[in-house]
C-alpha cells in the first residue's frame, strides 16, 4: 500500500507539470462543453482529439483523454439540469429530478449538487482504481454476458420507480421504447426488422433523437401552448451554482451508494456510466423513505445519479489499466491511444511503465478536483442563459435539437425524428404516459437482445443459465424485488386503508 | 371509457407487429434463436401492459371522474408543430442560413416577443453565430439549398469568410 501511495505521489507532481496541467484543463473545458451540446456525445469528443496526440507523448495525450472523459460525463446535466436536454443518454436520471428541481426556482441547488457529487464519485472512483484495480479487474473479468443481461435487467426493472402513477403505464411506455429499439438491421443475421421498406431505417432509430424530441421539444411545446392558471413557470432571480458543501453530508447515503455502484457497474466491461446511472437512481428510490418524492425534483436522486455517471469513470479504467480491456466506447478510443504510442497496456503496464501509469491515474484524480472550477464556470456561462426571455429561449432551443439531430449522421431523416418525437413527448406528457421509461427501454433493450442472445448461443439455448451462476440469479432476484416491492406495498396501504 | 380506448388500440398494434414479425426467423439457424425472437417478446409484453392498461382505466372509469387535462391554446399548439415541420421540409431546399433566420423570427413571435428590433436582431445575430459555430468550428456540412438559394447561402459563407 505504501508502495502505491509513493507511486501515486511521484505521478501527481509529474501530473503537475505545465503541459501536463494544460491537458487536463483543455481536456476538461473540450468535455463538459461537448458534454453539455445534444448531439455531440462524450465519446465524439474522445473521437475528436484523438489526431492531436499523434504528435504529444503519451502522457500528456491520455491526460488530455482523461480530461474529456471526466468533464464529458459530467457536461451533460448541466443542460439537463437548466433546459430538460440531456446531452448524453447516462445524464438522463440527472435531468428527470435536476429539471424538476430548476422549476421550482433550486438551479443553484441543482447544479452545484451536480458539480459536487460528480467530483466525488469520479475522485472516489480515481482512487479506487489506484489502489484496488488488478484484484477488482480479476473479479469483474469472471463476468460474462449471463451477468451483463441480468444487471440491464436491474436497470430496466427501475422502471417500477418511473411510473409515479400508474406502473401499468410506465410498463407501456417502457415496451414502446424497447420496441423502437429493435427497429433496423438486427446484427447476428443482418436481417431488417419492422423497416417497412424506408431505407433510413435500415441503421436504426438513434436513440439520441428520441432524447431529444421527447425532453426538449416536447417540453418547449408544453410551454407554449399550456393556460397556466397558476402563472409562468418560476425562474430564479440568479442561476449562480452554489457548492452546497454543508448540503451534501446529509445526502450523504445516496452520494456513497451511487459512487460504489458507478464503480462497480463501470468496472464490468461492457456496462458503462448509462446503466450505472439507471441502477444507480432505481437502487436510489428503493433505500429511499420517501420513494414518492422520486420524480418531481429530489436531491437524492440526483446526486446517486450523478455520481455515479462520474464514479463509473474509474471503474472503465480498471479495465483498460489493468488487461488492456476496454470497459467503455471512452475507454476503447484510449487504447487507441495507447497503441498508437506503441504500449500495450495489460498487467505489465503497471511494472514497466509504473510512472506514466500512476501519472494518467493522478491525473484522473486532479481531473475531478479541477472539474469542480471548471463545471462552475460552465454551469455559470449555461446558467446565464436562463435569464433570456422565454420566446428567445424556446426559439433556440428548437434550433439546437434540430442541429444537434442532423449532427449525429448529416441526414435530415434524423431531425424529421427528432420532431416526430418531439411531438409524440407532448402528447405522452399531457396524457400521462410518463416519457422516462420510454427513454430507458430505447437505450437499454437493445443491450439485453445481445447479451441475452449471446448467452444463449454460448449455453447451448439454455434459459436456466440465467438462474445458475450465482450473480446473475442474485441480480434478476434482486429485480423482481425492485418491481414487486411497490406493488407489495401499494397492497398493503390499500388493505391499511 | 375513451381513455381505456388508447392502450386497447396500443394492443391491437402490438398483436398486429407481432404477425408482421413472424416472416423475421426465416433465415435462422436450426436450433436458434431467430432475429424475430426478441422483438415478439418485446411486443408481447407491450401488449400485455396495454391490455393491464385498458383494465386498469375501464376499473377507474366507473369509480372516479375522467382526468381532465390543463387546458392548452390549440391554434398555437398547430402553428408551433407546423412551424417546426416547415423549418424541417423546407432546410434541403433553402439551406440552413435562410430558413433558420427565417425560423427564428417566425416562432420567435409565435412564441410571444413583440419587439421587431429584438426578432431581427436574434434572428440574425442568431444565424451568424450557429453558422460560425458548426460550419467554420465543426465542419458540419448543413444544408445549402438548391438552385439559387445555394448561391444566396454561399454568398453568405463568403461574406462572413466561412470558406
Amino acid at each position: 500500500m505504501i508502495e502505491i501511495l509513493a507511486h501515486l505521489g511521484t505521478g501527481l507532481l509529474a501530473a503537475l507539470q505545465p503541459l501536463n496541467l494544460g491537458m487536463i484543463v483543455l481536456g476538461l473545458v473540450v468535455g463538459i462543453l461537448a458534454g453539455a451540446l445534444p448531439g455531440i456525445t462524450m465519446v465524439n469528443s474522445i473521437v475528436l482529439v484523438l489526431p492531436f496526440t499523434y504528435l504529444m507523448g503519451i502522457v500528456p495525450s491520455l491526460l488530455l483523454m482523461v480530461g474529456v472523459y471526466c468533464g464529458g460525463v459530467f457536461g451533460g446535466a448541466i443542460t439537463g439540469i437548466l433546459f430538460n436536454i440531456p446531452g448524453d443518454p447516462m445524464n438522463v436520471p440527472t435531468t428527470w429530478e435536476g429539471y424538476r428541481m430548476s422549476r421550482r426556482g433550486e438551479t443553484r441547488y441543482a447544479l452545484g449538487l451536480a458539480i459536487m457529487s460528480s467530483a466525488v464519485g469520479g475522485l472516489a472512483s480515481a482512487l479506487f482504481l489506484a489502489l484496488f484495480a488488478p484484484p477488482f479487474a480479476r473479479f469483474a473479468l469472471g463476468f460474462s454476458s449471463v451477468e451483463f443481461f441480468s444487471v440491464v435487467v436491474f436497470g430496466l426493472a427501475s422502471v417500477s420507480v418511473l411510473g409515479h402513477t400508474s406502473m401499468a403505464a410506465a410498463l407501456v411506455s417502457l415496451f414502446a421504447g424497447m420496441f423502437l429499439g429493435t427497429i433496423g438491421t438486427e446484427a447476428q443475421y443482418g436481417v431488417e426488422r419492422f423497416t417497412f421498406g424506408v431505407p433510413f431505417l435500415r441503421t436504426g432509430v438513434d436513440f439520441v433523437t428520441i432524447l431529444i424530441g421527447l425532453f426538449a421539444i416536447g417540453e418547449v411545446l408544453e410551454q407554449m401552448v399550456l393556460r397556466r392558471a397558476a402563472g409562468p413557470v418560476e425562474r430564479p432571480a440568479t442561476a449562480v451554482p452554489r457548492l452546497p458543501l454543508r448540503a451534501l453530508w446529509p445526502l450523504r447515503g445516496p452520494l456513497a451508494r451511487g459512487t460504489a455502484v458507478g464503480i462497480a457497474v463501470g468496472g464490468l466491461a461492457g456496462a458503462g456510466a448509462t446503466v450505472s446511472s439507471f441502477v444507480s437512481y432505481g437502487l436510489e428510490k428503493q433505500f429511499s423513505r420517501r420513494p414518492e418524492l422520486f420524480g418531481t425534483g429530489h436531491a437524492p436522486g440526483l446526486v446517486a445519479s450523478e455520481s455515479s455517471v462520474n464514479g463509473s469513470t474509474g471503474g472503465a479504467m480498471i479495465h483498460l489499466l489493468t488487461l488492456g480491456i476496454p470497459g467503455s466506447a471512452a475507454t476503447a478510443v484510449m487504447l487507441g491511444a495507447f497503441l498508437i504510442h506503441g504500449i500495450q497496456p495489460g498487467p505489465l503496464l503497471f511494472t514497466n511503465q509504473t510512472r506514466e501509469v500512476y501519472t494518467i491515474i493522478a491525473g484522473m484524480i486532479l481531473a475531478n478536483v479541477l472539474m469542480i472550477a471548471l463545471g462552475f464556470v460552465a454551469a455559470l456561462s449555461f446558467a446565464t442563459l436562463m435569464k433570456v426571455p422565454a420566446p428567445i429561449l424556446n426559439t433556440f432551443i428548437v434550433v439546437f435539437c434540430v442541429l444537434g439531430a442532423f449532427a449525429l449522421r448529416n441526414d435530415l431523416a434524423d431531425v424529421w425524428l427528432t420532431a416526430l418525437f418531439g411531438v409524440l413527448g407532448f402528447v405522452m406528457r399531457r396524457y400521462g404516459l410518463p416519457v422516462p421509461p420510454l427513454v430507458m427501454g430505447v437505450i437499454l433493450g437493445p443491450m439485453a437482445e445481445a447479451y441475452f442472445l449471446t448467452s444463449m448461443v454460448s449455453s447451448g439455448n439454455d434459459p436456466t443459465v440465467f438462474l445458475t451462476r450465482p450473480i446473475s440469479a442474485v441480480v434478476l432476484a434482486a429485480s423482481a424485488l425492485l418491481v414487486a416491492w411497490p406493488l407489495l406495498a401499494r397492497r398493503r396501504r390499500e388493505r391499511a386503508a | 371509457m375513451t381513455r381505456a380506448a388508447a392502450p386497447l388500440v396500443g394492443l391491437v398494434l402490438a398483436a398486429a407487429l407481432f404477425v408482421a414479425s413472424r416472416g423475421l426467423d426465416a433465415v435462422a439457424r436450426e436450433g436458434q434463436l431467430g432475429p424475430g425472437f426478441w422483438p415478439r417478446l418485446v411486443l408481447l409484453g407491450l401488449g400485455a401492459a396495454c391490455l393491464l392498461k385498458a383494465v386498469a382505466e375501464w376499473r377507474a372509469a366507473g369509480r372516479t371522474a375522467e382526468a381532465v387535462p390543463e387546458p392548452i391554446d390549440g391554434a398555437r399548439l398547430a402553428a408551433a408543430i407546423g412551424l417546426i415541420v416547415l423549418y424541417v421540409a423546407i432546410l434541403p431546399w433553402a439551406g440552413f442560413a435562410l430558413t433558420t433566420a427565417g425560423f427564428i423570427a417566425t416562432f420567435m413571435t409565435l412564441a410571444g416577443a413583440r419587439s421587431p428590433l429584438v426578432i431581427g436582431a436574434n434572428a440574425l445575430l442568431g444565424t451568424v453565430v450557429l453558422l460560425y459555430g458548426f460550419v467554420r468550428l465543426v465542419y458540419l456540412p448543413l444544408p445549402k439549398g438548391e438552385g439559387v438559394f445555394e448561391t444566396m447561402t454561399l454568398l453568405v459563407y463568403r461574406t462572413l469568410r466561412l470558406f
